[in-house]
């Protein structure tokens, strides 16, 4: 299907067009009325002055006067006009010299018959009017050229006049149909905006009231639509909110339980010391969950909602490695620091989970690495374990995939939400995480985030 | 090492289990079971740190808080199980000294409070720092502006000395964090933005435009040069 031109563009062109052809037709009336005025005003006079003339030199040629060349000089007053007399044997000229030949043999003998005629035609380039008669005594033709040049320019001018008329409403009519239309569809472009607010996360986008009896029923119905949406996005958080609360206290008490249980597990002998045991593990490991799926819900809800602020990620690494890696892990990082925007907590969490999950799936972290890498700080953190299947490597960062993995522990004390924790920070910082193959073994777990400027 | 501890929560199952866990950590721990009780315990008795849920029927721990604050600088503990900014945010611009956050382990908060109760090592040196007209006396726990002692809670006093001993040099958030709150690795920053806010309104003359604890962007803090 073809691309239609947007609306605003129909409308200006449509309006555009219309306006042209009614200036062209009142431009082509106008015309029409005032050259045809104009021309028959200018007709008139010279007739009337041919008249006078034809009578003065009638009289003349009656009296055989030898003043009638001198006379034919005297009538020119205008050095642009012809006076010619063709008679019988000879024409007669004075005024501006211009040669008999022009003057049409059809006018010349319609004059001969009686009838004076006259005509426009050009003389030596000079727009004229040729009024012709014959003489009272039929022994020749009274011809004179009145030139036109005048009336010509007026002519020009009112026809140039007309045309950028014309255009110059054709282009207001463009420029009036594009505003009027932008205005019309103003609201339309301001809904767009809210509802693209709206899908960016900002449940306060609203359209502002419209008073417009045609667009108000639109704001009102998109207003409440949003609003419903905020009240069941709020209703979702104070729930996540309230669960949050609620599993947090009993599950403060359990914690502490168990940690007063653990210190007197000594007395606890046998198969209670044991069952015991397996209490306090998986109380510890169920409030990790807890936790680790409050972090997540939360990340879900707000989105972006917090300041980033400029953090070395080297240095990150480098704290994340003093508290839990052994001395001798390879650390590699590449100066300039490392800049990123982010969130320290986060990213301290990205670290963290990653070192842990090289501990609980691959034996420990062998090296970590945080190198500038095109315009992004590419955090690497390598194990010497069995490797991340390639089927595996994009499942293992999706909520509760656990052992499943090769050389996974059986007695796996994780959350089942370290990586998926990892994906959703790196997410929200805007950056991509994946994994490789080690060369010489084992898994690659890479975090690339967009460098900050120094 | 005994310390002792008044534990303020509405959920009698916490305050058990929390007690006899604080207990093997070595504090004596007494027991409130609403903001009124608290208060009225403090009256009475006299603690090394309070732990403060935020949640409290009646007289909510932000109250209590804040009564507590205007009455002197015992250092506060708020135990929550809110994690939300604006409510980490009020409770510590209500006066609290650190938080943490619920599910929390009797270890973990027995680490906070030494942190919070720690004196200062070394031996004693009669060192005073001075600022234009701030004097501080890291070793007394003093300070004075234009001869006029302010009162500090023991938490800004140790933010305020650790920015004086540095003497000008900028002391990043980190260390802040490690040297102040006994936070072995990154702790909250909100937590020292709201505390050096605190600190800047009851020591400089104008909050707004800080000579005394300058801001060093993207890294730290610093003392303001001394004359």
């Amino acid at each position: 299907m073809v691309r239609r031109p947007s609306l605003r563009w129909r409308v200006a062109a449509a309006l555009g067009l219309g306006s042209v052809l009614v200036t062209s037709l009142l431009a082509l009336a106008t015309w029409n009325l005032a050259s045809d005025y104009m021309l028959r005003q200018r007709l008139q006079a010279t007739t009337r002055q041919a008249q006078v003339n034809l009578r003065l030199v009638e009289e003349a040629v009656r009296t055989n006067s030898d003043g009638l060349t001198e006379l034919l000089t005297g009538l020119t007053t205008n050095p642009d006009s012809t006076i010619m007399l063709f008679r019988a044997d000879e024409v007669l000229t004075s005024g501006r010299q211009v040669d008999p030949a022009v003057v049409p043999d059809d006018l010349l003998a319609m004059a001969r018959d009686g009838t004076p005629a006259r005509q426009r035609l050009r003389a030596d380039g000079i727009p004229v009017i040729a009024v012709a008669q014959s003489l009272a005594d039929g022994r020749g033709v009274y011809v004179e050229l009145f030139q036109l040049v005048q009336l010509d320019r007026t002519f020009r001018f009112l026809s140039g006049l007309l045309i950028a008329g014309t255009v110059l409403s054709g282009l207001i009519g463009v420029g009036l149909g594009s505003w009027a239309s932008r205005r019309a569809l103003r609201p339309l472009t301001e809904l767009t905006a809210a509802a693209s607010r709206i899908a960016g996360g900002d449940l306060k986008a609203r359209l502002p009231d419209q008073a417009d009896p045609d667009l108000g029923p639109l704001a009102n119905t998109f207003n409440s639509t949003a609003d419903a949406l905020e009240q069941r996005v709020l209703r979702d958080a104070r729930f996540a909110g309230d669960v949050s609360h609620e599993l947090r206290s009993p599950l403060t008490t359990m914690v502490n339980a168990a940690a007063v249980l653990r210190r007197r597990q000594a007395e606890l002998p046998g198969t209670a010391g044991k069952a015991l045991s397996l209490l306090t593990s998986e109380v510890d490991r169920f409030a990790r969950m807890v936790v680790d799926l409050m972090e997540i819900s939360r990340a879900d809800q707000d989105a972006d909602r917090e300041d980033f602020e400029p953090l070395d990620v080297g240095a990150l690494v480098r704290g994340a490695a003093s508290l839990r890696l052994d001395p001798d892990v390879e650390i590699v990082v590449e100066p300039p620091p490392p800049l990123v925007l982010g969130d320290r907590r986060r990213l301290d969490r990205v670290i963290g989970n990653l070192i842990e999950n090289a501990e609980q799936h691959a034996g420990g972290a062998v090296r970590l690495a945080v190198l500038h890498h095109r315009g992004n700080v590419r955090l690497e953190v390598d194990d010497a374990g069995p490797g991340v299947p390639s089927d595996m490597r994009t499942q293992v960062f999706e909520r509760f995939t656990r052992g499943t993995r090769a050389g996974s522990r059986g007695t796996d004390t994780g959350s089942g939400l370290g990586l998926a924790l990892v994906a959703e920070h790196v997410r929200r910082h805007h950056g991509r995480v994946w994994i490789e193959d080690r060369p010489g073994g084992g898994a690659r777990f890479i975090v690339e985030l967009p460098e900050a400027a120094a | 090492m005994d310390f002792s501890v008044l534990l303020v929560d509405d959920d009698e199952r916490i305050r058990q289990a929390l007690g006899l866990a604080l207990a093997d950590e070595g504090f004596a721990v007494d027991e409130a079971v609403s903001g009124e009780d608290a208060l009225s315990r403090l009256d009475t008795d006299t603690f090394d740190v309070v732990l403060l849920d935020l949640m409290l029927p009646g007289v909510d721990g932000l109250q209590v808080c804040r009564t507590l604050r205007a009455q002197g600088d015992l250092p506060i503990i708020i135990v929550t199980a809110r994690t939300d900014t604006p409510d980490v945010i009020a409770g510590l611009e209500a006066g609290a000294d650190d938080y943490v956050t619920k599910p929390l382990v009797a270890s973990e908060l027995a680490a906070r409070i030494r942190a919070l109760l720690r004196r200062r090592g070394g031996p004693r040196q009669n060192i005073s720092y001075r600022v234009e007209d701030l004097e501080i006396w890291p070793d007394e726990g003093v300070v004075h502006r234009s001869g006029q002692e302010i009162r500090l809670t023991r938490t800004e006093f140790r933010l305020l000395a650790e920015l004086a001993i540095a003497g000008g040099r900028i002391v990043t958030r980190e260390q802040l964090l490690q040297r102040v709150w006994g936070y072995d690795y990154y702790g909250d920053t909100r937590l020292l933005d709201v505390h050096i806010r605190r600190l800047r309104t009851k020591v400089e003359h104008n909050p707004e435009d800080p000579v005394f604890v300058l801001t060093v962007r993207g890294s730290g803090y610093k003392i303001g040069p001394p004359r």
